[in-house]
């Protein structure tokens, strides 16, 4: 093992790896950051430019920026309120609010140091337990998959500002629209209205544009030009008071386990790690009437999970060649290009792989803080610029974003008509996140129920007989029923004390 | 021509042996030399294997034409989106389309009316990649007779997961194993490979359904085993396994997993038959061979003629598949 290390540390000799370190953070950062543009679309575009490089130089390359652009998606969601990815959404409850009390450079530091901290805990426990978690994972079956999903509904419900009901129906909303696109067990499109575009469902990405970004635009230009927010300038690199850092910890260790543990299995992915760590720190916190409303926990622990979830998905990647995320599912061909067959035999043959990603996520954090942190400080002036401006901004990365996620008008369509109901939505004081949950959710929770059931003779006994299906399905009531019961008990404390 | 004798002309022509001969025939006529960079449509998204075999094939295809390759990805609508862009564009040969065995039988089904073969020029059949069935190590099940008896023995409650939803091109093969052997199996739809290995592995699955490629470390780590493979002859890599044929069903054999070039209707066959050369004499490069024999795909030599006939043939195999699924009317 340690060898090994010593093997991936190794190949740090290379000037060339730390080329391409560098370079795919740096990427990465402006990929993530700019909404439209995600991870997975990052790692697709530096592909091609890998190919006349050494399989480690391209694989450093690739992994840094995956990390990279899985945080830089917490930028645009903490300055303009659009989550560049639907792991970023959770970030935006909190990160927003800060911004809009003029506390940006605040929550930019506190989210990059959660998102490194994040990776580096990750990295320790995928070194250490990569081959048997993912192992483990594979005991997830469609049961599974579905209770999983249930869990991840539940606990977002349980999250939603404002009145239950409106939760409820904004879920519904959500998993409506989720059941778009061609059936995927029959083939029949749904929904589709004729339009073939609508096969594959609706695109996420500009969907989360318009429902968060271009709808507050719409808000903007509503509230016409107001008074300018005076962001409060960050002085040096470490200008949060270390105390802050510190009080933060607990909260840090604990969404990067959760966010690694949930990364690895496979499907589950960094958005559902960063809602199941939010709701986690809200339980935990000592203040959580602060959630929602500007609390560094809450960005800390939606950004510490979603990094964390990186390393998750490599883990069953480099174990078993099965990737944990769409981002990895495209390593595997940048992989096959280099003539590396990722599959259960990685580690005995190119061991030089697993251990050189390893070595890179490691090294790699301290260049991707020293960008988030340099960046924080030019990103703090964005809340400056006078409100027209940064509509008409907003405005035009949500068209160029969505353009660019499918280069057709299509998800340009999408998003503008999101954008509207987004503003309708928030107006009559629906909340979104339910919504953007349950279409990412939604299609994992109906295949593999109906997979559960097609694979069980149509029998339910599979959503009882398995122990892990049964745990998860208790978690999922827990969640739903708890904020019932503190409620119910919070007005009696409140009746006793009268 | 009828299956059989297509399947006497698929054994007789793939194989890297002939590729050098074609190459070597193509020198005399005038090479493919486009005037602007050429496009490779594609409709997946980057990294799966249609992807990686599109980019290998341009990498080596760029110094051939003396122009750069773009190779854009289109995904959406099961191919509607990339095909709506080739069917646009000027067929001069500097907008090419990669197109699967999902084309036709979507063009047999969802996009009935919307997109039909007759709207293409169907240039070069580049790989073929037949499917197979596989189990997990500890299975009971150690063939496709087993398989046969298993279903017959539980009516039919055997799973059998597979790519894409019913109609594709792995369900169409399994559905003429079904006609072959006289029984009924369970078909579980998924939607990428490694989440078929994935089930098959933890037990959730009795029987997985694959290309050779992306199961082939499994295999050579003792974690899979092959029932059958539904070819002509047995796969290179995995000379123990049966085909279907050998172990008594017989179905037609023609029906594989393809990778070729397509292009826009109205290309001059002299151009056609260019571009078709240069991609196979890309092929014949070592590096191209190097990640075709990784990824246990098989080379194909048809040029427009060839590829334009086999395209016919498999739809109206498509065609009879569905009909007799009860898919399509």
């Amino acid at each position: 093992m340690l060898e090994s290390l010593a093997i991936g540390f190794s190949a740090f000799g290379d000037p060339m790896v730390w080329i391409a370190l560098v370079f795919g953070a740096l990427a990465g950062y402006l990929i993530g950051a700019i909404p439209g543009l995600g991870p997975s679309l990052g790692v697709a575009l530096l592909i091609p430019f890998t190919y006349g490089m050494d399989p480690v130089v391209s694989i450093v390359g690739l992994v840094a920026l995956y990390a990279a652009a899985e945080y830089g998606g917490a930028i645009t969601a903490i300055l303009i309120n659009s989550p560049g990815t639907a792991a970023a959404v959770a970030t935006s409850w909190d990160g927003y609010p800060l911004t809009k009390q003029g506390r940006t450079g605040e929550a930019l530091t506190v989210s990059i140091l959660s998102s490194g901290a994040g990776i580096f805990i990750s990295t320790l426990f995928l070194i250490l337990t990569a081959v048997p978690l993912s192992e483990f994972a594979l005991r997830f079956g469609p049961g599974e998959y579905f209770a999983l999903a249930l869990v991840g509904l539940s606990l977002v419900a349980g999250l939603s500002e404002g009145s239950p009901l409106k939760g409820t129906v904004a879920m519904g909303i959500g998993l409506a629209l989720a059941t778009v696109g061609l059936d995927v067990q029959t083939g029949v499109p749904r929904f589709s209205m004729g339009n073939p575009e609508f096969y594959e469902g609706l695109p996420l990405v500009p969907v989360l544009l318009g429902l968060y970004a271009l709808s507050e635009v719409l808000f903007m230009i509503e509230e016409g030009p107001s008074e300018k927010l005076k962001s409060t300038p960050i002085g040096g690199l470490l200008a949060l008071p270390v105390k802050t850092i510190l009080s933060l910890k607990k909260v840090i260790l604990r969404s990067s386990v959760l966010g690694y543990a949930i990364g690895v299995i496979p499907g589950a992915g960094a958005s559902i790690a960063s809602f199941v760590s939010y709701a986690v720190s809200k339980r935990a916190s000592k203040t959580p009437e602060k959630f929602g409303k500007g609390s560094l926990e809450g960005v800390a622990s939606s950004e510490a999970a979603n990094n964390s979830a990186v390393a998750g998905a490599l883990a069953p990647l480099l174990a078993l060649g099965i990737p944990g995320s769409p981002t990895t599912a495209i390593m595997v061909g940048a992989l096959m290009v280099q003539g590396i067959q990722p599959g259960p035999l990685l580690f005995a043959r190119s061991p030089e792989i697993p251990y050189t990603v390893f070595a890179s996520l490691w090294v790699g954090v301290p260049v991707m803080v020293l960008v988030g942190l340099a960046g924080a400080k030019v990103w703090a002036h964005v809340a400056n610029i006078p409100r027209p401006a940064v509509a008409a901004i907003v405005a035009g990365i949500c068209f160029v974003g969505a353009y660019a996620s499918h280069t057709t008008m299509f998800p340009v369509h999408v998003m503008t008509v999101f954008g509207v109901l987004g503003y309708v939505l928030r107006k009559l004081k629906f909340p979104l996140a339910p919504i953007v949950l349950a279409l990412v959710l939604g299609e994992m929770m109906e295949t593999s129920f109906r997979r559960a059931l097609i694979s069980n003779k149509g029998e339910w006994d599979i959503f009882y007989t398995s122990p892990m299906t049964v745990i998860l399905i208790l978690i999922a009531v827990l969640a739903l029923v708890w904020p019932g019961v503190s409620l119910v008990r919070a007005r009696r404390a409140k009746a006793r004390s009268i | 021509m009828t299956a059989c004798n297509l399947k006497k002309l698929v054994l007789g022509i793939v194989g890297v042996a002939t590729l050098t001969l074609s190459v070597a025939q193509s020198a005399e006529a005038k090479d493919w030399a486009p005037d602007a960079p050429v496009s490779f449509v594609l409709h997946t998204k980057p990294g799966g294997g249609v992807d990686v075999f599109s980019r290998t094939l341009a990498k080596e295809l760029e110094p051939i034409i003396g122009q750069s390759i773009v190779v854009v990805n289109a995904p959406g609508g099961g191919g509607a989106t990339q095909m709506a862009k080739l069917r646009v564009a000027k067929p001069d040969g500097l907008t090419l389309g990669v197109n699967t065995v999902t084309h036709l039988t979507g063009m047999k089904t969802n996009l009935r009316g919307t997109f039909s073969p007759e709207d293409f020029e169907w240039i070069a059949l580049a790989q073929i990649d037949p499917i197979m069935f596989f189990v997990a190590k500890d299975s009971k099940l150690n063939s496709i007779t087993d398989l046969v008896e298993l279903a017959k023995a539980n009516g039919g409650e055997v799973n059998i997961a597979g790519f894409g939803p019913v109609g594709s091109m792995q369900n169409i093969g399994m559905a003429m194993l079904e006609k072959a052997a006289g029984v009924k199996f369970n078909w579980v739809a998924h939607q990428s490979t490694p989440d078929i290995i994935a089930a098959v592995l933890g037990g959730h699955m009795d029987v997985g359904v694959s290309n050779l490629g992306p199961t082939l470390s499994f295999f050579e780590a003792g974690r899979l085993k092959g029932l059958g493979v539904l070819g002509d002859k047995r796969l290179a890599s995995l000379p123990d396994m049966q085909t279907f044929g050998e172990q008594g069903y017989n179905v037609d054999t023609s029906w594989l997993q393809i990778r070729g070039v397509f292009g826009p209707k109205g290309m001059p066959m002299e151009l056609q038959q260019q571009i078709a050369d240069a991609i196979h004499k890309a092929m014949a490069s070592d590096s191209y061979q190097t990640y075709a024999r990784a990824a246990g795909v098989q080379d194909s030599d048809y040029g427009p003629k060839e590829y334009s006939a086999f395209i016919k043939q498999m739809s109206s195999v498509a065609e009879e598949q569905l009909k007799a699924a009860g898919i399509i009317e």
